[in-house]
């Protein structure tokens, strides 16, 4: 399972997180103002609120991390066999 | 350099240069044509998944017709890599069913070729080359399943790509 964690003193209550998670992944914790990780198995390891978080509070754990297909000659073979 | 850098070298170049030109091909076809270039994408995508399928074994479970399709990706050398989604939250196991009856599938697609050559060269999401492969991945549902499917995209993340499967009965398929 993806693990997701919110740094709790870097999160200023934007919520954009909460705004761009296709799953609904995280809540607003509203007695501290800030986001909360509230269903984090539903994570898909998308990344978008990491990238889009200002505060770059947001990590993840255990995620499939996509390769540069260029970068690589197995998968630039396997594009170019595609093509 | 090494034979295997160069080799990178050569293919790196080459990959560039055709992404270079889908990506430009893409990008007209959304000027000129707006959105219907989703759907000219889209059926480009849907022809070559039945295609890739044609002769491939009939699955009736989506599950096993994921894998199949998977597998046969695999054996063409397309780098693509899905699964299907179970989502475990209330608000999330909503996203299963677009008008609140069907059960359809959701799927996440982790490696696209697509959506790093959108990365790579600064163009956006959801856009008619992401309707070439969700045609593709629809058309071989279709193919191995022997019926009409439609895929849609939720949501077109960096790293990974959230769909919903909706695959049709013969009674909504003729309607």
């Amino acid at each position: 399972m993806i693990g997701i964690a919110i740094h709790e003193e870097s999160c200023r209550g934007c919520s954009m997180c909460i705004d761009v998670c296709p799953t609904f992944v995280f809540g607003m914790d509203e007695t501290a103002g800030k986001a909360s990780v509230k269903e984090a198995a539903d994570c898909v390891g998308c990344l978008s609120c990491a990238y889009l978080c200002p505060s770059g509070a947001i990590t993840h754990t255990d995620y499939h991390a996509v390769m540069n297909f260029y970068r690589d000659l197995d998968f630039s073979q396997r594009v170019a066999r595609f093509l | 350099m090494s034979d295997t850098a160069t080799e990178i070298q050569l293919q790196r170049g080459m990959l560039q240069e055709t992404m270079t030109f889908m990506g430009a091909l893409a990008y007209g076809l959304e000027q000129v044509v707006g959105r219907g270039s989703n759907s000219v994408g889209f059926l480009a995508g849907k022809k070559l998944g039945r295609q890739f399928t044609a002769d491939a074994p009939q699955q009736t479970d989506v599950n096993a017709a994921l894998e199949e399709v998977n597998r046969i990706l695999k054996a063409n050398g397309c780098l693509w890599e899905f699964g299907p989604f179970a989502p475990q939250g209330d608000e999330a196991k909503k996203l299963a069913s677009k008008d609140g009856v069907s059960d359809d599938t959701l799927i996440v697609f982790k490696e696209c070729m697509i959506r790093q050559s959108l990365f790579r060269f600064g163009h956006v999401q959801k856009g008619a080359l992401c309707s070439i492969t969700h045609g593709f991945i629809s058309g071989a549902i279709e193919g191995v399943m022997g019926k009409p499917s439609e895929l849609e995209i939720l949501h077109a993340g960096e790293n990974a790509c959230l769909k919903r499967l909706h695959v049709k009965e013969a009674k909504e398929a003729e309607a």
